[in-house]
């Protein structure tokens, strides 16, 4: 049974498609074919940490949105850019990083719905066993229908004041769309924090179980997404805890 | 009665049937996720299952909503006019299948005074 599983954060700079590329590089090397898809279209990075260059993206998710190409057309096999550890597979849909192409989706808009029968094709067409969504910050239409179809919600955020609120708002929403399964992930605790009293403070503010209570990690930023952290440094503990979440994923 | 209604239960069923109905046709464009929201119970965790299953059947929207099946049949009727639902080909003569798909364009969210960014690509 595959699972659709959306990573969210409701503010910006929480290390959301980061995470989202570890959880699928970890899905993957346990043998599972992983979709990734970048719904991040006003924004998009994903790409980078998979080392996929612009001139190799042959179709994006913007091309299947205006009706140029099929949701298969635009999913790009990244495993050989990961390393001989992934036994699985990797599939990568990127939004485009062309200024007029994302220019384009602010002016024109899209219909939503085209992503609802996107992911679920996508899922049937590749045979995946996941589809790990990384969207947009913040709530939107596109974020909603995410969460909304998605069988599994990691929130990642911050130990931040701005972001404690905003993330309320997203936990709350996500209840209001009934996210059969959804979990937390914090990230870049400062060094002077304690991490079991972070986590601890979190799941008593929002009840939903903290997953994984990561420090800052300046491997992290020395990588400053060229490559998967947890395929270079698997001993890491921000390692161990994105393993956490994966597992917790496929639990 | 109906079967599966009873004098204690139809007040309450009553009064969820016309909110539903109320809440539906609040608006006539698509349903957006954000519309899901927005409904009431049990019409909003009806409308979510359906959603992330992607399909759902007259009987179960019926139970779900804890309506009888004509009442469900109305609801549903209005849900195929805002395009959250269309009958699927799974549908037979014993029962009917819809398939779910939450629609509505996005609105554009502003609009450059120049087409400054295609240029860019050129």
């Amino acid at each position: 049974m595959s699972k659709i599983v959306s990573v969210h954060s409701f503010r910006g700079g929480t290390g959301k498609s980061n995470t989202t590329a570890n959880l699928a590089a970890l899905l993957a090397m346990g043998g599972a074919r992983v979709g990734v898809v970048d719904t991040d279209i006003q924004s998009p990075g994903i790409h980078i940490l998979f080392n996929l260059d612009e001139s190799e993206m042959v179709h994006s998710l913007n091309d299947y949105l205006w009706g140029k190409c099929g949701i298969k057309d635009t999913a790009h096999d990244v495993t050989g850019h990961l390393g001989t550890q992934v036994k699985g597979q990797v599939f990568l849909i990127p939004s485009s990083i062309k200024a007029g192409e994302i220019a384009r989706i602010l002016r024109e808009g899209y219909d939503v719905g085209l992503l609802n029968d996107g992911f679920r094709d996508v899922v049937t067409e590749l045979g995946l066993d996941y589809l790990l969504i990384d969207t947009h910050p913040g709530l939107n239409e596109e974020t909603l229908l995410s969460i909304a179809i998605s069988d599994v919600l990691v929130v990642i955020m911050r130990p931040d004041q701005q972001d404690y609120q905003g993330t309320a708002v997203t936990v709350d929403v996500a209840r209001k769309l009934d996210v059969p399964k959804m979990m937390m992930l914090v990230n870049k605790i400062p060094s002077a924090f304690d991490l079991d009293d972070v986590r601890a403070r979190v799941e008593q503010t929002y009840k939903v179980k903290v997953i994984a209570a990561l420090p800052h990690s300046d491997e992290m930023m020395t990588l400053a997404s060229s490559g998967i952290f947890s395929l270079k440094y698997p001993d890491s503990i921000v390692t161990k805890g994105l393993k956490a979440v994966a597992d917790e994923i496929s639990g | 009665m109906p079967p599966g209604s009873s004098p204690k239960d139809e007040p309450v069923n009553q009064e969820q049937f016309e909110r539903a109905l109320l809440e539906i046709k609040a608006g006539k464009e698509d349903i957006r996720p954000s519309d899901v929201v927005i409904f009431s119970e049990p019409l909003r965790s009806t409308l979510n299952r359906a959603v992330r299953i992607g399909r759902i059947s007259l009987t179960e929207f019926a139970k779900e909503l804890e309506v009888e099946r004509e009442r469900a049949r109305e609801i549903v009727e209005l849900l195929i006019k805002r395009n959250l639902l269309r009958v699927s080909s799974f549908s037979n003569d014993k029962e009917t299948f819809y398939e779910t798909r939450l629609s509505a364009m996005t609105r554009p969210l502003g609009r450059p005074p120049s087409d400054i960014f295609k240029k860019l690509d050129d």
